[in-house]
């Protein structure tokens, strides 16, 4: 079986991120595999070291800087890369037509999908994909098992879980907690060198964005930048609490 | 012509290092240098990851990385500690000797176990009473049959007593001069083989230093790198190569204390406003950006001066005293930016100078630099 995983690249979290015209510039910017799509990458890794027999694809869409995730999902372990080269920015409706559109001409069973991205949040590509391609949809994933086809795991939701099972083909969108993902190793650097990265075509697939970006702001917070004096170690926790609760309203 | 971009591989093992950095180093750094303790489960991750003995060639089961895949990494692995880096960079000390001295069977029957589980290895050069001055050792070698019997004390030795293998520089006859030295390998568990623990160090206090007492300690004699007189030489031309790395964790280290001081200075206000409008801040923090830039060059260069093969000793030399001094002056700033705060050990700059320092002081002093830089000048 064939397995997709699909990577995005986001902000790295201490990154500064800047506007360019009506847009958010993230050309200078430090850009990382975004933290959802990794707990995919290890989840798709750990199915296959725990028997199944599946060939690993990391997809991404996007400009040309994707290529470093990619190379990352390489090392870590993945067995070839398809990157579909653009510097269009697809919603997320868009981009499902391109995910469904490569499973089927790859013939993948199981798509692996971050759940929501560090810098955008819509949580609709996973629902969108299966949506076109008829496939069950497992959402905000915290365990995952495969055994031949049949698919168990969990979710957890505020107060507590569920858990479900369901068969291939379907797409499983991840989330905090549903492992540690490892690192690349040095080794497997050195291998990933020789891996396929083949690029794709967005064209192929008949995907337009539906929507434009009009502008953006980047929202700025000012710090009050209160230092308490720590010298009476009660009197400062005392007034640390009376800030929390009356000031910043964070506990009550 | 030039070219300064780094590969892809590159760019993903400094990637790695630095996450194992961010990781595994940062968070544990201040702790293991109050506790002077070294912390061997990053010993054992630096492994799993591939970051350890990363020398070793691929006959021998390692990676081979070159001079500047080292640099990059020891860039990023100082910028967390340089104590914690000193224990990983000294066992690359302990492995050159062996690349350059070593026969084939050699380097595999030596450096083959360290890729197969965590393990470190050692350089003893220094002795008590002479450090540059390798010449003068007193540490002997005498040839019983098959065997060396090693006698003497070594000093000043990262991961002394607890690596894997130690590659002990002796003298088969007192007075002998260069001539006379060898260079042996010494398995940890050699009888007569004892270590102490140097305690109470300005800085570096996560990585281990050891005296190495040697009691009649007995090697076969196919653990000799090399011909009988070669040991001096031996020693040189793997400080040459190994001075580098130290070069790229002073960058590392410079790096640090730029970061921290922008942090520090951007959150700080004096008469009312950020402490970073003011000139005086303004230049200390452009000064160690120039300091960092140049000398992650000259450091980039050295390192691709051994990687293509060509004389490095002068160049490795330049760069390791240039960045020292260059990183003992950015975290010396540091703390002059963090003011009262960058004097006590809540913040991590004072760390970054009382480590630094060694810097300016290990596998060669700064003065011994300025001599090779000089005979290079005047041969």
């Amino acid at each position: 079986m064939k397995i997709l995983t699909l990577i995005r690249q986001v902000p790295d979290a201490e990154a500064r991120v800047k506007l360019s015209g009506n847009v958010v510039d993230l050309g200078g910017t430090t850009v990382v595999m975004d933290g959802m799509d990794e707990y995919g990458v290890e989840a798709a890794l750990r199915l296959r070291e725990a028997g199944a027999e599946a060939e690993i694809i990391a997809v991404a869409v996007g400009p040309q800087r994707n290529e470093d995730a990619l190379r990352t999902a390489l090392a870590m372990g993945v067995d070839r890369a398809v990157h579909i080269e653009t510097e269009e920015r697809l919603d997320a409706v868009a981009l499902s037509k391109v995910i469904a559109g490569l499973a089927r001409s790859e013939g993948a069973e199981l798509i692996l999908l971050g759940g929501q991205e560090a810098d955008w949040d819509s949580q609709a590509l996973g629902a969108a994909t299966a949506e076109r391609l008829g496939w069950a949809q497992l959402t905000w994933t915290n365990e995952l098992h495969l055994n031949g086809t049949a698919l168990t795991g969990r979710h957890d939701v505020d107060d507590g879980n569920e858990s479900f099972e369901t068969h291939l083909p379907a797409v499983v969108t991840t989330q905090q907690g549903l492992n540690e993902p490892r690192y690349p190793t040095l080794p497997n650097i050195m291998k990933a060198k020789k891996k396929e990265l083949r690029k794709d075509d967005l064209a192929t697939y008949g995907a337009a964005p539906s929507l434009n970006y009009v502008s953006a702001e980047i929202q700025v917070r000012a710090r009050l930048n209160r230092v308490i004096d720590g010298k009476d170690p009660q009197a400062a926790a005392a007034q640390l609490i009376d800030l929390l609760r009356n000031e910043a309203k964070v506990i009550r | 012509m030039i070219d300064f971009s780094l590969t892809d591989e590159q760019r993903q093992l400094q990637q790695l290092a630095r996450e194992f950095t961010r990781r595994e180093i940062i968070p544990i750094a201040a702790e293991y240098d109050r506790r002077e303790e070294l912390p061997w489960q990053v010993v054992e991750k630096a492994f799993e990851v591939g970051l350890l003995n990363l020398s070793i060639p691929e006959h021998a089961g390692g990676l081979g990385l070159g001079m500047l895949d080292e640099a990059i990494i020891g860039e990023e692995l100082a910028y967390g500690c340089m104590g914690i880096y000193t224990v990983l960079m000294a066992s690359e000390l302990g492995i050159v000797p062996i690349l350059v001295g070593g026969s084939e069977e050699q380097q595999r029957r030596f450096l083959t176990p360290l890729t197969e589980k965590p393990g470190l290895a050692a350089f003893a050069l220094s002795e008590p009473d002479n450090g540059s001055d390798a010449a003068a050792m007193k540490t002997t070698a005498v040839l019983d049959g098959d065997e060396w019997v090693i006698n003497g004390t070594k000093m000043w030795i990262s991961n002394g007593g607890i690596a894997e293998i130690t590659v002990v520089f002796a003298t088969t006859e007192r007075g002998g001069g260069h001539g006379a030295t060898v260079a042996l390998v010494v398995p940890k568990d050699a009888p007569g083989f004892s270590y102490n623990k140097i305690k109470h160090k300005m800085g570096q206090r996560a990585s281990l230093t050891s005296e190495l007492v040697f009691e009649n300690v007995r090697v076969p004699r196919g653990n000799q790198l090399g011909g009988l007189g070669d040991g001096f030489k031996i020693a040189m031309k793997t400080l040459d190569k190994t001075r580098i790395p130290v070069a790229a964790g002073s960058v590392g280290i410079a790096r640090r204390a730029l970061d921290e001081s922008l942090k520090y200075a951007k959150e700080r206000e004096a008469f009312g406003k950020p402490i970073t409008s003011y000139q005086a801040i303004q230049f200390k923090l452009a000064e160690m950006s120039m300091g960092i830039e140049t000398g992650r060059l000259m450091t980039y260069k050295a390192a691709w001066l051994v990687d293509s093969g060509r004389p490095h000793a002068s160049e490795a030399a330049i760069a390791k005293a240039y960045c020292s001094e260059m990183a003992f002056d950015a975290a010396n700033e540091a703390i002059q930016v963090h003011g009262g705060y960058g004097y006590v050990g809540e913040y991590p700059v004072e760390k970054l100078l009382r480590d630094v320092k060694l810097n300016q002081i290990y596998e060669g002093t700064n003065e011994i630099q300025r001599l090779i830089i000089a005979r290079n000048l005047l041969r």
